[in-house]
């Protein structure tokens, strides 16, 4: 069933708590908004299929399960994500200034050098406005990310967001090629045939 | 913006090592409020790994004393009891460049310097200092330790950069630094071990990426030879005759039968018992060191368990019984800290802490964190942040380490090759892991090398031999065929498996051992599975995580159920004793990943009502959370 899928890319959602990185990712998985949507626990990451251009991809779009809130993410949390949406609130100016912070974060611990990164401002259906877009367009130019302009509760550039992003992953040479032959417990597949190797299947 | 913890925990944990972040996840798995705290701004303590510059730092920080970590600048009349004690250090770290340190006009400074140096190489302290003082007049880059082996070392990089000019620089490893995942405690799985079998059955395995070591070799009669893994690895072994090949295979396939038929006493060695069975040196050697991973001094038994365990584990992904987990073992911690902040677990790094408050009774009431006081019904910490007066002899034995970046595989073959070799020392086994590239932990064209054994004095005395043995430095060594090394650190960590951790110990705190000498995680899992049980002696140890394409967003209640029925494992049932608000964070364990997104759909939720009320429950508990979050700021 999975055969026609080109790969499984790794999606991280980051930037300051309550900037609507949950309600980016529910508005994308479910098509839903919650107004009262709170504090996130217990959301790891969730997948989800799409096609860009005759390609079917699998998303695997991690939440960061709290951790931002005290700095503590995991370096293994970024490992080898193909793409990074870094979400701001247009309606508060200092997430928009913390995110020259998830930059460095991302610089630090990403593994692939050439991760796609993409800025999203969002909650753009609030009247009162901190961030213009030609202030954050300057800012994601002069650090070569994608951007775009969203907002979890009219659904308003969401899809978009993440289609850009996979098409700009997809069209990366040598990011999201898999390496193959490492092991992933608990997947039968990875198992070899009983006794194929061992002493213990000989006599 | 400075946020303040929230308080009241069922649990604090402070450290984030193996044992500790196990427990955590095990906690908060079962829906316990979860703080871990740390006084490093990074995760894992004396598990932890480091790239190549992290490492190099981390040799002055542990030089700052222990009074920073652990503060003690409260007033003197608060009650409390300072935390940290000496097993939290390094008792021995450095590390050291073996090449040069930038381009070719280094490379010329340092033929010159060659050429001054080479009558002075045996010289007295005098001219030493002279050789030192006349260096730094050349080399304006003169940031190096001035003891002679720096200097010495030089000389004889220049000599090998005299022969191969295209040699590596500092400047070329340092460009890389953050390709190198440097772990203090690498450890290996076996592929049917405990370990293994828990990352599978808690569905934590889905953090991590493995890859099987590829060969076993070990070290025998001076030379590096393969150790046979299987059947075909036997009959490919060109240095067993044929009749040793019979007797191995004969031994191997039938060591149920000789444990039970076996009849020696009981303190026989394992050496001994193989020596009675008449097989030759080799195959002795291959046994007991290799296979069985066993000293001169190991008695038989555990001989005969410790080859069963390597025997047990074949064949299951490999070539041979072990895994390592991609990007080095610090992986693991983070895979378990993780799963506990998926769980609603709460982490603070780079955290002041200053000392725990005992209550009349002596047990644990608060901790001290910053300027505040956290409260919890238990604690466990790391036996590094433990107080002092928790001890009776807070002593340990050490654990010898090296690491080392090397040019070429200590054997090279045309495909890469993931490498444990066994050496036998006397009344030790060293072992060494080799790692190339494709394990994620460091760049092309270098190996990393983790060296450990039982530690006695200072690592670098303790490893000196194998060293040289194995690996060249510069061109003293005149064997073309073994590595040179281009950077060393060698470290001692203390060694606490054997302490005892509990018996001055208030009856609700609890220490967590660091790392050990063995090769798995199999005691420190053990040790996590003890303390879990000792505090919720009722309760489920890590039961199967849900699966992320499980919890769906925006659940609608049929597949809610589904989710919370194949997640009901929970046996609850038996503790009677439970408080309502405990059972409450029980159930809301199963219910977390729901919870959340429930109320999105709460208000169309029409379900059978016991699913309304535990989703209730949890939601009362999300509710929670936001005020908590909401005083935060
Ligand atoms: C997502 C994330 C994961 C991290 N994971 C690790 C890790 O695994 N290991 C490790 O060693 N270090 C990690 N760090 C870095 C570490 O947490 C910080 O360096 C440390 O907390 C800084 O402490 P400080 O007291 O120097 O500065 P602080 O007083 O904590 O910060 C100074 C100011 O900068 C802000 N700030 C600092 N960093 C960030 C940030 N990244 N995002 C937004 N605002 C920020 C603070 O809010 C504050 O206003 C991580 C940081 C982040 C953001
Ligand atoms: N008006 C408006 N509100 C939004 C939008 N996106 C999110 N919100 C609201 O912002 C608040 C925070 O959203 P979350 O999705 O929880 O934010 P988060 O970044 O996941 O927060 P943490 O999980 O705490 O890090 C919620 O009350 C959302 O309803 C939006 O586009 N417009
Ligand atoms: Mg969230």
């Amino acid at each position: 069933m999975d055969e026609d899928i080109l790969t499984t890319l790794k999606i991280l959602i980051i930037g300051e708590s309550g900037v609507g990185k949950s309600s980016i990712l529910l508005r994308f998985i479910d098509d839903s908004f919650d107004p009262d949507q709170t504090l996130t626990i217990g959301v790891d990451f969730k997948t989800k299929r799409l096609c860009v251009e005759g390609n079917n991809v699998k998303l695997a779009i991690w939440d960061t399960a709290g951790q931002e809130r005290f700095r503590t993410l995991t370096p293994s949390y970024y490992r080898d994500a193909q793409g990074a949406i870094l979400v701001f609130d247009v309606s508060n100016h200092s997430t928009f200034s913390k995110l020259e912070t998830w930059l460095n974060e991302l610089d630090t611990y990403s593994t692939k050098s050439n991760i796609v990164k993409m800025i999203v401002a969002n909650k753009i259906d609030k009247e009162k406005r901190e961030v213009s877009r030609e202030e954050a367009m300057n800012f994601a130019r002069r650090h070569q990310t994608l951007y775009i302009e969203a907002s979890a509760k009219t659904r308003d550039g969401v899809q978009a967001a993440f289609e850009e992003l996979v098409h700009k992953i997809i069209q990366t040479p040598g990011l999201w090629e898999s390496y193959g032959s490492n092991v992933q417990l608990g997947n039968k597949d990875h198992e070899k045939e009983p006794s194929s190797c061992s002493f213990c299947g000989l006599v | 913006m400075d946020y303040d913890l929230p308080t009241g925990f069922d649990l604090i944990i402070v450290g984030t090592g193996v044992v500790e972040s196990i427990i955590s996840a095990a906690a908060s798995r079962i829906g316990k409020r979860v703080l871990q705290v740390d006084t490093n701004n990074y995760y894992g303590g004396h598990w932890a790994s480091f790239n190549l510059e992290d490492i190099q730092n981390l040799k002055q920080e542990n030089n700052i004393d222990l009074g920073k970590q652990f503060p003690k600048n409260l007033s003197n009349e608060e009650d409390f009891i300072p935390l940290g004690n000496k097993l939290k250090c390094f008792p021995y770290f450095e590390t050291e460049w073996h090449i040069a340190e930038e381009d070719s006009i280094d490379v010329l400074k340092i033929k010159q310097e060659n050429l001054n140096g080479k009558e002075n190489v045996v010289l007295d302290e005098g001219d030493k200092s002279k050789l030192d003082n006349d260096k730094k007049e050349h080399d304006d880059c003169a940031d190096k330790e001035e003891d002679e082996s720096v200097v010495q070392g030089e000389i004889e990089e220049a000599k090998e950069v005299e022969q191969n000019l295209n040699v590596s620089t500092q400047e070329l490893l340092k460009k890389d630094y953050r390709k190198f995942v440097i772990d203090l405690c690498p450890k290996l799985h076996f592929a049917r071990g405990n370990f293994v079998e828990l990352l599978i059955s808690s569905n934590i395995a889905r953090y991590a990426e493995f890859r099987s070591v590829s060969r076993v070799l070990t070290w025998i009669n001076g030379n590096i030879e393969v150790v046979p893994c299987s059947r075909s690895d036997v009959f490919a072994n060109n240095k067993v005759s044929v009749v040793e090949k019979r007797m191995l295979m004969k031994l191997l396939t039938s060591i149920e039968e000789e444990e039970k038929s076996a009849t020696v006493p009981q303190n026989t060695t394992f050496k001994d018992f193989l020596k009675n069975k008449k097989l030759s040196s080799n195959i002795i050697h291959f046994v007991l060191y290799a296979l069985s991973m066993s000293n001169d001094e190991t008695i038989w038994l555990e001989g005969m368990k410790r080859t069963k365990r390597f025997l047990g584990s074949l064949g299951r992904f490999g070539k041979t019984p072990f895994l390592f987990s991609m990007y080095g073992s610090g992986e693991i911690t983070q895979a378990f800290c993780r799963l506990s902040a998926v769980f609603g677990g709460v982490f603070a790094l780079n955290q002041q802490l200053h000392g725990i408050v005992l209550n009349k009774e002596n047990r644990f009431e608060s901790l001290k964190c910053g300027k505040q006081n956290i409260t919890a019904s238990h604690i466990v910490m790391s036996v590094g942040a433990a107080p002092v007066s928790f001890f009776k002899n807070p002593t340990s034995s050490l654990i010898s380490r090296a690491v080392l970046i090397t040019d070429k595989s200590l054997m090279d073959s045309e495909q890469e090759h993931m490498t444990l070799l066994l050496y036998p020392a006397g009344n030790k086994l060293i072992t060494i892991l080799e790692l190339g590239h494709l394990t994620g932990t460091c760049p092309k064209n270098v190996f990393l090398i983790h060296i450990t054994t039982e530690g006695s004095s200072n690592p670098k005395e303790d490893l000196e031999g194998c060293v040289k043995n194995l690996f060249a430095f510069g061109e003293q060594d005149s064997n073309p065929r073994k590595p040179k090394v281009l950077w060393s650190s060698y470290f001692s960590i203390p060694n606490t498996n054997e302490l005892d951790l509990k018996s001055s110990v208030p009856s609700n705190v609890f220490l967590c051992p660091g790392p050990d000498l063995d090769l798995d995680y199999d005691f420190s899992l053990e040790k996590a599975r003890e303390i879990f049980l000792s505090i919720y002696p009722d309760a489920e140890f890590l039961p199967r995580a849900p699966d992320a394409d499980e919890i769906v967003i925006g659940e609608d209640p049929e597949t809610a159920t589904e989710v919370r029925a194949s997640n009901s494992n929970l046996d609850i049932s038996k503790d009677t004793e439970k408080s309502v608000e405990e059972e409450r964070a029980i159930e809301q364990s199963s219910e977390t990943e729901l919870a959340i997104e429930a109320r999105a759909s709460c208000s169309e939720l029409d379900t059978p009502s016991e699913t309304d009320n535990t989703t209730k429950d949890a939601l009362k508990e999300v509710e929670e959370c936001a005020e908590a979050k909401e005083n935060m700021q």
